[in-house]
């Protein structure tokens, strides 16, 4: 017997050395990739970390798309030259995907600055391994209020990221739900109103902001609830209480919008109006007829939107656009902070100079100048949220399936 | 617990004999997929005492065989079968290629392990699982197959006939009386089969005394493959079903969805295949009734705790009946 506990303590002892030096080296990895300076004469890596696949992989796509668009556009015309590194995310699979995405950018010593990820929940389980690796990732489509801001209403929340590291080239849900709830009020005339939220911290924050303003405009609202797993939605169909006229579905995967828009129809309760946010804003997946969902802003009279169209069979696939607006900001503080320090730089040189990135409204496409807020602005906006004009489209779903803005 | 009855009491209030309706049709439905599921676990179990975790993603890859089927010749721009053969054939290929993973597994994961301790065939379940899981996960890139673009899903999703409930008109639709009737179809295929063939008395022998059937000239491996095949293609059936109504499926529906089987099974009694019915229309039921009076949070929460109720207060089920053991 004590043979056998002796061979239990070398074999535990000999595990848990294994794993202690595992993660002492991981580590220390992270920590000389932070430290360590890159030359601006071979390309500089940029990470993208998107759903390339998984349940969300047709938005991913486009994500990627765009940041592509954005890569081959500076090389073209600027000195120091990009090059993307991409991390599968798989949003909508949990958030293990893009945290090993983090691990794996955070120990790549060449990369100085990072495009995504894609999903709020994903920022919120990775910021702090972006802030121990020193790397300001900029999302074309994290959304959530908290991620900028300490929230007290509808719930009280501090940030959850360290101002200085995270960045967004989108509005946030603060304006979003204003944008959504000053339209079904105002416009489309509905009283009441049922949100369904997939349980992820985007959709419950983009939920608990809708509520209060909906219920500012005296509209009743009730709630329910699914996961991102669901396929079968009878339940909450049947649960819809009677009279609601519009149902709003912050949700991030557009493939589930369409199922249920479909089994809300096939159940006899067509009549009641899908509202979708911008993680449904997908018209090659959400086609149902009548629907609306909200977007992110940006300028079709753009030259680089029209030949990206153009490219794309007529689609300008819009969702991925402020991906590019993204990888354009990392390359602009790349490019600043080359010349400024003889072309070697640091991850803490790029990141100090994204905070200070100033794009014209023809460099950004979003239709407006893009500068990021040093400080708190207004109800919902915080340090690393677009400052300006930033605002939310809504599209109207037409019965062939294309989207027509209808503000 | 008083927020969760007042949420429940205003549920009922405001949902109505209409609701009610709707939660009770959609209950059915969807607990004739867990009974069909069911079966398959308790077929197993009633002759191996084995608790066959795979059979869920088996259930998973049938749906996928169904999808693949109905993407070849079910269109979306040009159909090569009409509505009628088309389901026909997505069932036939479905249940015959759910019945060789069934024979595959049961040859190659269970049967070298069929003398070792009990804990080895269930990792070796477990690891079946994650092989399963993760070959479709590759084959798939993690997407979900959609229904929404075939005319055949349209076709199924069309009121048969409708009711009068309370003054709201309720649509029961083609694909509900498709999953309820073929699930009760095959399950009394199944019973006739089990009580009325050779095969089904050399089943029920082996069940009985597996060693005793073998002295007695019963090739007790043959009734054993029997056995997995013919419930691995009633998941291949429940499968293409599930795909057509929820108009969906992805690589993860087996592990949840079985699990919910494998409780329809407890609840209605492990080792009956009539137990295996209730049990199965019983969790559907209660999911249903669950996330429409409590919220959708709920379902999953009311469904295993239903579970623990059951192997705390009745472990052999509605059904089931108590195992003598000489002494």
């Amino acid at each position: 017997m004590f043979r056998r506990v002796a061979a239990f303590g070398v074999t535990g002892s000999a595990i848990a050395v294994l794993v202690a030096m595992t993660l002492s080296g991981t580590a220390s990895a992270r920590v000389a990739a932070a430290a360590s300076t890159v030359s601006c004469k071979n390309p500089v890596t940029i990470g993208v970390a998107y759903p390339e696949t998984g349940p969300a992989a047709s938005i991913g796509t486009l994500q990627y798309n765009w940041a592509a668009q954005a890569a081959t556009k500076w090389n073209s015309s600027h000195s120091v030259k990009i090059k993307l590194v991409k991390g599968d995310t798989q949003l909508g699979n949990g958030t293990s995907f893009a945290i090993a995405v983090a691990h794996a950018f955070a120990s790549n010593g060449a990369m100085v600055a990072v495009t995504g990820p894609a999903g709020s929940q994903e920022m919120q389980d990775t910021s702090t391994i972006w802030h121990g690796a020193g790397l300001a990732p900029i999302s074309g489509s994290e959304t959530r209020v908290a991620l900028t801001r300490s929230v007290s209403n509808p719930s009280t929340g501090p940030r959850e990221t360290t101002p200085g590291y995270f960045f967004r080239t989108v509005p946030n849900d603060g304006q979003q739900a204003a944008t959504a709830a000053a339209y079904i009020h105002s416009v489309l005339k509905k009283t009441k109103v049922e949100i369904i939220d997939d349980g992820e911290g985007y959709s419950t924050g983009l939920r608990d902001f809708l509520k209060v303003a909906l219920k500012a405009d005296h509209v009743t609202v009730t709630t329910n609830h699914i996961t991102q797993t669901d396929t079968n939605f009878s339940t909450v169909i049947a649960s819809i209480p009677a009279g609601t006229q519009l149902i709003y579905i912050p949700w991030q995967l557009s493939s589930q919008a369409e199922n249920f828009y479909t089994q809300l129809h096939a159940a006899g309760k067509g009549s009641i109006t899908v509202f979708g946010s911008d993680g449904t804003d997908d018209p090659s997946t959400f086609k149902g007829a009548g629907s609306y969902v909200t977007a992110f802003p940006y300028d079709p009279s753009n030259p680089v939107v029209k030949a990206f169209a153009n490219h794309h069979g007529g689609n300008a696939e819009t969702f991925g656009l402020p991906s590019y607006t993204a990888t354009w900001v990392n390359a602009t503080a790349i490019q600043a902070e080359c010349a400024a320090h003889g072309n070697k730089i640091t991850r803490a040189e790029v990141r100090s100079k994204i905070a200070k990135v100033q794009l014209s409204s023809a460099q950004g496409l979003l239709g407006f100048p893009i500068q990021f807020l040093a400080k708190n602005a207004g109800l919902f906006q915080g340090p690393g949220d677009l400052g300006g004009k930033a605002a939310y489209y809504i599209y109207k779903i037409q019965s062939n399936g294309s989207y027509k803005r209808v503000q | 617990m008083h927020l969760l009855l007042f949420t429940i009491y205003n549920s009922i209030k405001a949902l109505g004999w209409h609701g009610a309706f709707e939660l009770l049709r959609d209950g059915i439905v969807l607990g004739a997929l867990y009974s069909l599921v069911a079966l398959g676990y308790t077929l197993v179990y009633g002759i191996l005492k084995l608790l066959n975790f795979a059979h869920g993603d088996v259930f998973m890859v049938g749906a996928f065989i169904g999808f693949g089927v109905l993407s070849v010749l079910g269109g979306p721009l040009n159909a090569v079968l009409s509505t009628v053969p088309l389901i026909i054939v997505m069932f036939a290929v479905s249940m015959l290629g759910s019945g060789a993973l069934g024979l595959v597994i049961e040859r190659f994961a269970y049967r070298p392990l069929r003398n070792a301790p009990r804990i080895a065939p269930l990792i070796s379940a477990l690891g079946v699982v994650f092989f399963l899981e993760s070959s479709v996960q590759l084959l798939t890139n993690s997407t979900h197959s959609e229904y929404l673009n075939y005319p055949v899903y349209f076709a199924l999703i069309k009121p048969a006939f409708t009711v009068n409930i309370a003054g709201t008109v309720e649509p029961i639709n083609v694909i509900a009386i498709l999953v309820v009737g073929t699930a009760i179809g095959l399950m009394l295929a199944l019973m006739y089969l089990v009580n009325r063939t050779r095969l089904g008395k050399a089943m029920r022998a082996t069940a009985f005394d597996r060693e005793a059937a073998s002295m007695m000239g019963i090739d007790t491996d043959r009734v054993i493959a029997a056995t997995f095949f013919i419930g691995s293609a009633l998941a291949g059936a429940a499968g293409v079903m599930y795909g057509l109504f929820n108009s969906d499926t992805y690589y993860l529906v087996g592990f949840a969805f079985g699990l919910k089987a494998f409780t329809a099974a407890v609840v209605g009694g492990i080792g009956s295949i009539e137990g295996a019915m209730l049990g199965g229309v019983l969790v559907g039921l209660v999911e249903n009734f669950a996330g429409g009076y409590a919220g959708g949070q709920w379902k999953d929460i009311a469904v295993f705790g239903m579970l623990v109720v059951f192997l705390l207060v009745r472990p052999t089920g509605l059904l089931g009946s108590h195992a003598i053991q000489k002494v």
